[in-house]
Order: structure tokens, then sequence, then C-alpha cells
């Protein structure tokens, strides 16, 4: 992916935006989700309406980090755009009817987790680090959970949805990897080691606890629902294929590190990494909720209602 | 409604086809304006035994910012005992921050203590002002057709006078009611409405804590979260103004404190420096005292130093944000719509009204109206690239005209009628010059303008306006045209000077 005008980004991004109040979401197809269907498809549609909002609060995060005002702008624009999607997915939920008036449905375990960690540290992460995690997160959603979606689901305003979301997630991607790319560029071998340090800040440590199992639970959960495996492997590779396109993206020794884990994820065979992180997974299985926090007043914004 | 710049006449214009040309014998002042900088002005000449003034106002009425902006809880954020005349003081303030009302009660009341409305004309609504360098006179053509002239002309009509609905997509289509902050529709009733702020401004955060109490629901929707700091307003009590009257030296020793307080908070909020640390740290204790919730103030956080924008000062703002029937939106707005506005996050809200607390047109790349100098140039175009002035108050190639709130007279930390005091009695000194010495012409030299301007445009480099972050002080291009960079007292020290030598004087 070649660098990107990032000024043109910006005004392309304001000038395609969309509301929920553009899709009918009465209108007929509904039916045509399967009663086979429906109960795995709520527990897919629950993960990634929150992957969704995850993600939004991780362009929070990176808006109060980016190093220029247009990067600024772009990133407050993702944040609220990550939202919308969440938004409509809920809205896609209360259509199939998997939602109370009223209802927020609950986050799995690890999202929960997840939710807690950016609530408290997001802010406190160097913009790079996010940087470089968040397209990663944003290629598995787009190119497997999504397009998996759409290759499952036949109503027709799923699919019209998705073609607004997918369109937003494209651009995201191209920023994104822009980004990845304009941190490997210039940078001294020293700099770059530097970038590393990060990784003793026990609070990114944190993070990482949370953000392991939380990908092997969606790699679980995904294939429960019937997607192949191999689908969320290629969108990981596709990161790898993306990302070290350039000489500056290959640079980037956060992207190095992060497509590495990426490899080590899809390999099933790698049972020092997979052993004690399905582990993990099943001790915060365990873990009770009346023990977590209140959830975060942000995660409260989110509505399936088109208008208010 | 938080102007620390006052500014002059506004109001209806009603352009009307000129059936024939009604020509006044020219003055020897001719004012543009009746807010504080017009009556000001007519104040110090009178005082200085100049009284052939004519005042030309658009609206019906004097009082300039301070008669248009009469939104609930509008009020001034300098203490009245500093934003008021120090040769007129009044010793009956109500509160340490008076409210509008209160303020524009004391324009009337300067009007009527020094005989001002014998200047004033109401309803001329200035189209033109063009200089004729043969007669050495300034006249300005109204919408009426009427021509004034004036051997001298002051601009006094305020560059916060222009009040407008912002250029946001779709606004056209909305079909609710609109507001502006700066022109409040009174007969409105807020009871059982839905009703939205667009704008978290100096006026907007004292409208909210006004509109929640009275409307069902409000809706704030912020771009750019400002430092909000304590407000130390309280009443004053009826022993201190009895004080202020029976010995007004005591209310001069007053306002020199509240001067020099004002002055210390200049290397908080013009420059960086651990003063700006602490401000900052002032305002953050204020936010996290009254908001509890950890998301609201990280939305409400500021992620600009202290002194880039406008300092907010407020008690209320925040406790109303939390208010049951309010919420505050940070999400880009994206269009307006028929019922309501839309933003990024895919939500319609809707409303029974939208109130614009969005600001003014500053001028500050030219004027309100065409200005013609010597030889039919424009003052526009030799503003397009950003306003300059010499000292702020004269411009090369427009002899005889004196700015008030010129280019670069903005203060960011103290009283704007201090700087206007010294603008004021400069403008004295150049009047009685070109009078008393009968000149046709008293222009600045263009070489000293420029030197002026280099000094000012390096200094401001420096400041915390020109840190990076986006306010109404910059122009698109970036270029400060707006704020003074430095002390009050060094404004005041530079307009103390009537240099000659810097005027190119032409004899009548």
């Amino acid at each position: 992916m070649a660098m990107i005008d990032l000024d043109k980004m910006l005004e392309k991004v304001k000038a395609t935006q969309w509301a929920l109040a553009d899709i009918d979401w009465d209108a007929p197809g509904a039916e045509m989700i399967t009663e086979e269907q429906w109960p795995k498809l709520k527990d897919f549609m629950v993960d990634l309406m929150w992957i969704e909002h995850v993600g939004a609060r991780g362009f929070a995060a990176m808006a109060k980090k980016a190093p220029t005002e247009t990067l600024r702008q772009i990133y407050s624009y993702f944040h609220a755009e990550e939202q919308r999607h969440a938004n409509a997915e809920m809205a896609l939920m209360k259509r199939w009817g998997m939602l109370e008036d009223g209802e927020l449905p609950e986050p799995n375990i690890n999202l929960r987790l997840v939710i807690e960690w950016l609530d408290r540290y997001a802010d406190e992460m160097p913009y790079y680090v996010l940087g470089t995690v968040i397209p990663m997160l944003e290629i598995a959603l787009d190119g497997a959970l999504c397009t998996f979606l759409l290759e499952t689901v036949d109503d027709p305003v799923c699919h019209q949805a998705f073609e607004k979301i997918n369109d937003d997630e494209s651009r995201h991607l191209g920023v994104g990897f822009t980004v990845m790319e304009m941190q490997g560029h210039n940078k001294t071998t020293i700099q770059m080691v530097k970038t590393m340090a990060p990784m003793l800040d026990p609070r990114l440590m944190l993070g990482i606890a949370a953000y392991f199992p939380l990908l092997n639970k969606m790699r679980d959960n995904v294939v429960k629902m019937g997607l192949p495996e191999e689908k969320l492997y290629a969108a990981m590779k596709k990161f790898k294929k993306i990302g070290g396109r350039t000489a500056e993206g290959r640079r980037n020794p956060w992207y190095q590190l992060i497509q590495h884990h990426g490899a080590i994820m899809v390999n099933r065979a790698n049972r020092f990494y997979h052993v004690p992180v399905d582990a993990a997974v099943k001790a915060t299985g365990m873990i009770p909720r009346r023990m977590l926090p209140a959830v975060p007043s942000w995660v409260k914004e989110l509505t399936w209602e088109p208008t208010a | 409604m938080a102007k620390s710049i006052a500014d002059d006449s506004a109001g209806t214009s009603t352009p009307a086809v000129p059936d024939k040309t009604v020509t006044h014998k020219p003055a020897a002042v001719l004012i543009v304006g009746a807010g504080f900088a017009g009556l000001g002005m007519a104040i110090r000449l009178q005082q200085a035994g100049i009284n052939d003034i004519v005042i030309l106002e658009r609206s019906t009425e004097v009082g300039g910012t301070w008669r248009d902006n009469q939104y609930p809880g509008a009020a001034c954020d300098i203490p009245s005992n500093l934003y008021s005349y120090s040769f007129a003081q009044n010793p009956d303030w109500s509160r340490s921050f008076s409210g509008s009302r209160e303020i524009l009660g004391y324009i009337h009341h300067l009007v009527k203590e020094f005989g001002l409305d014998r200047y004033i004309r109401f309803g001329k609504n200035v189209e033109q002002l063009e200089f004729d360098e043969r007669k050495g006179l300034w006249s300005a053509t109204t919408s009426q057709g009427e021509v004034f002239s004036g051997r001298s002309a002051v601009m006094a009509q305020g560059p916060l006078s222009n009040a407008s609905f912002p250029d946001m997509p779709g606004i056209e289509q909305y079909k609710g009611h609109k507001i502006h902050s700066a022109r409040w529709d009174h007969g409105y009733d807020f009871r059982g409405k839905k009703v939205a702020v667009i704008g978290t401004g100096a006026s907007a955060i004292q409208i909210i804590p006004e509109l929640v109490k009275e409307v069902e629901h409000l809706t704030v929707f912020q771009r750019t979260p400002g430092w909000v700091m304590p407000r130390p307003d309280f009443e004053t009590p009826e022993w201190n103004k009895e004080i202020f009257r029976k010995l007004p030296f005591t209310q001069s020793v007053l306002r020199q404190a509240l001067y020099l307080a004002h002055e210390s908070m200049a290397l908080a909020v013009i420059w960086s420096s651990p003063l700006t640390r602490i401000a900052e740290r002032v305002g953050r204790w204020h936010l996290h005292s009254q908001v509890k919730d950890r998301w609201m103030r990280r939305q409400l956080t500021p992620n600009y130093r202290i002194g880039c924008k406008r300092v907010l000062i407020s008690n209320d703002y925040y406790p109303a944000l939390q208010k049951p029937n309010c919420k505050l939106i940070t999400w880009p707005i994206y269009t307006l719509c028929e019922n309501g506005i839309r933003s990024v996050e895919g939500i319609e809200h809707q409303f029974d009204c939208i109130v614009f607390a969005t600001g003014f047109e500053v001028s500050k790349a030219g004027s309100p109206f065409p200005v013609i100098g010597v030889g039919g140039r424009q003052l526009n175009d030799d503003w397009s690239r950003g306003a300059q002035a010499y000292k702020s108050i004269n411009v090369a190639g427009y002899p005889n005209l004196f700015f008030t709130f010129g280019p670069n007279s903005g203060p960011g930390h103290n009283s704007a009628l201090v700087y206007m005091e010294s603008q004021l009695d400069y403008a004295v000194r150049g009047i009685r010059k070109i009078l008393g010495e009968n000149l046709k012409m008293l222009d600045v030299k263009p070489h000293v303008q420029k030197q002026y301007n280099e000094g000012i445009q390096k200094r401001l480099a420096k400041t915390n306006w020109n840190s990076g972050c986006m306010s109404w002080y910059l122009t698109e291009d970036g270029f400060n045209a707006t704020m003074y960079p430095g002390f009050a007292t060094q404004y005041a020290n530079q307009m103390k000077e009537f240099r000659d030598k810097d005027y190119l004087l032409v004899p009548g």
C-alpha cells in the first residue's frame, strides 16, 4: 500500500459520512436468518460489535497522541466511525431480535479486560504501539470477520450496512499502514531500538496479558461460528504482507514484533505459546464478573437507535 | 458573555436604496460605532476640548457587544472594576464580575454623564469610508445614502460585532428554531424543549448553566475543550460600595491591584513558563474537583497549552454538563439535517432549537465595510495577507484614520479597556495635531509600520498563541494579527509616545 496524502484523506473522510438513519432497518430480509444460525450469529455479532468499540477507544487514544493536527482530526473521525460501526451492528442485532429495548449486550470476559485496560492505560501508551496494534486488529476484522459474515448472512440490510462499514475500514487501514511506514522512515537504528523500550512498561505488559488471550478467545469463537481458522490466519498474513511491503514499513520494530506474534498465533503447533495462552483464556473465564469494576461510561454511549 | 474585548455597534442593518445623496457638514472627528470604544473616544476628545464630533451608529441604541450579547448568563470575565474606564469609575458594581445588563447600564450612564447623545446619529449603517486627499477629509457613506465627513476618523466598529450562523453543511436544511448567541431570541420559550448548543467557548459556557435550568433536555456539542478556571465571583457588599463612593481613591487602589494581578497572569498565559504549568495544574484541579467521571474528564481535558486559546472562567459550567437533563457530545458533527444534527457516530440528534455559540466573524483580514485610502487603495487588499498597523492604531496609506482594537492590540490576560484607554489617548494626540497644526494628512510612514510589525511578529512567534493550536486569534494561514505579545504596561508605554518623525505630515 503506497503512502497516502493524509490531508486529502481527511477531506475524503469528511465527505463520505453516513448515519444509521440512511438505512431502513425495517426493510424485508431479517427472516433470512435461519433458526440454526441465530444463536451463533448473536454471539458473533456481540464479539464483533465489542471489537469495533474497543477499536474506537484505541483511536481515541491515538487522537490524543497524534503528531500532527491532520492526524489528530483523522483519528477523531475514526474514533467516531468505529462507534458508528458498533452502533450499526447493534442495530442489526436489534433487527434480528437479538436485543431487548435498552439492552447492552455483555462483552466476553476477555473483551471486558481489554476495555478495562484501555480505559486505564490506553492514553498512556506510545503512539507507535497503538499505531501498529490497531491496524492488526482492523485487518483481522476487515479481512476475516466481516468477509465471513457477508458470506454467511443473506439479509440485504446486513450487506448494505457492511458495504458502508467496509468503505470506512478501508480508509482506516490506508491511514494505519501509512502511519506504520512513517514511523519507520528516517529513523536510526538506535531510535528504532528506543521505541521498544515501552515493552518494559508494566502497563503495556498488562495490556499484552489482556490482548493475547483475547485473540485466542476470538479464534475459538469464530471457529465455533463456522469460520475456517485459515481465514483469520490469511488476514494476519495480509498484515505481514502490506505492512512489510516497503523498507520503511519493515524498519518499524513494532511491525516486526506484531507480525511475528501473528505468525506464532497462527501456528497451532507452537505449544510454547498456545498452551499458556489457552490456559489464560480458561482462567480468565473463571473470573467472577462481580469482581470487575463498573464499566467505564464511554461504553454506555453505544446505541442501536438511529435517532436521539 | 465573556468578552474581554469590547466592541461596538451591530444590530440590524437595513440597507435602503438612496433616492438622493444628503451630505452633512464636515466634523472635526467622525467616529464609527457607539460602543465602549466609540463612546470612550468621544469622552476623551471632549475632555481634550474637541467637541465637533459625529458618532455613526448602525443600531438604535448604544452599547455594541453589550447591547447585542444579552443571552442568559451573559457576563464579563474580567472584574468590573477593571473592565470599565479609569476616567469613569462606577462605585456601584453589584458583583465582582458583572452581567451584561449591568455593563450596558454603565455604558448608558457614560452617555448621560458626559452628554454624548448630541454626537450620536442612530440608524446610520456605514457602507463605505473613503479618504479625499485633496480636501483631507474622510467621508462615510451610509446605507441610506447620507454622507458624513470628518477631518479625522476613528474606526470603533468593534472586532467582534458581526455575528452570523456558521457555514456548516446542511444548516439551511434544518427546520427547527435557530438562535445565535449574539442575537438572542428573548421571545423563544425554552420550557419543555429539546435544545442543542453548538460550541463550548466563552459565550457557550455562560449560556449552558442557564439553559439547562429551563429546557427539557440540553445537548452540548464540543469540538475542542477549553481551559476552564475557577471564577472568583461574589456580590459586592453595600459597605464596600459606600467606601468607593466616599473615598474614590480606594476604588483606584483596588483597580490597580486587579491590574497588577492580571499583568502577572501574562507570564502564565502569553508565554510558556513555570507559571504556565501551575495555571494548567489549577485548571486540571478545577476539572477534577467538579467532574468525577474519568471519561468525561478526559473529554473535557484540553490538548493544548493554556493560553493558546482564550482561557475560560466558570464555576457552574462543569456541574451543568453533569445535570441529568444534559449530555455532552464530542463526536464530530458532519451535517445538520431537517430535524437536527448528525454526528459521525452515526446518530441523528433531533432538536426543537439549536443555539449557535460559535463566535464572531473577527476582522483579521479586513474591515466590515470598504475603507478606501490614498490613491484609491483598499484596506481589504492591503490586509489580504493579514492585517497590519503601526502600534495597532494607524495604517500607512490611510491618513488621519485611527483604529480602536486594531491589529495586534488584543490582550489575553488583562482588560481590553486598559488597552483601549491607551489607544484613545494616542488618537487624541494625533487628532489634536491634525486640528492644531491644520494638517491635511497625518500618515504613518510605511517603513516605520513595517519595522514595527516585524518586531511584533518576531515576538509573537515565542508566545503560546502561536504554539500550535487553532484559534480565532489566527488566520487560516496561522498569521496572528489579533494579539499583542506583551504586558499591558508595555503596550501602554509604547502608546504614551507620539513621535512626529514616524509620520508623514502634509500641511493643509
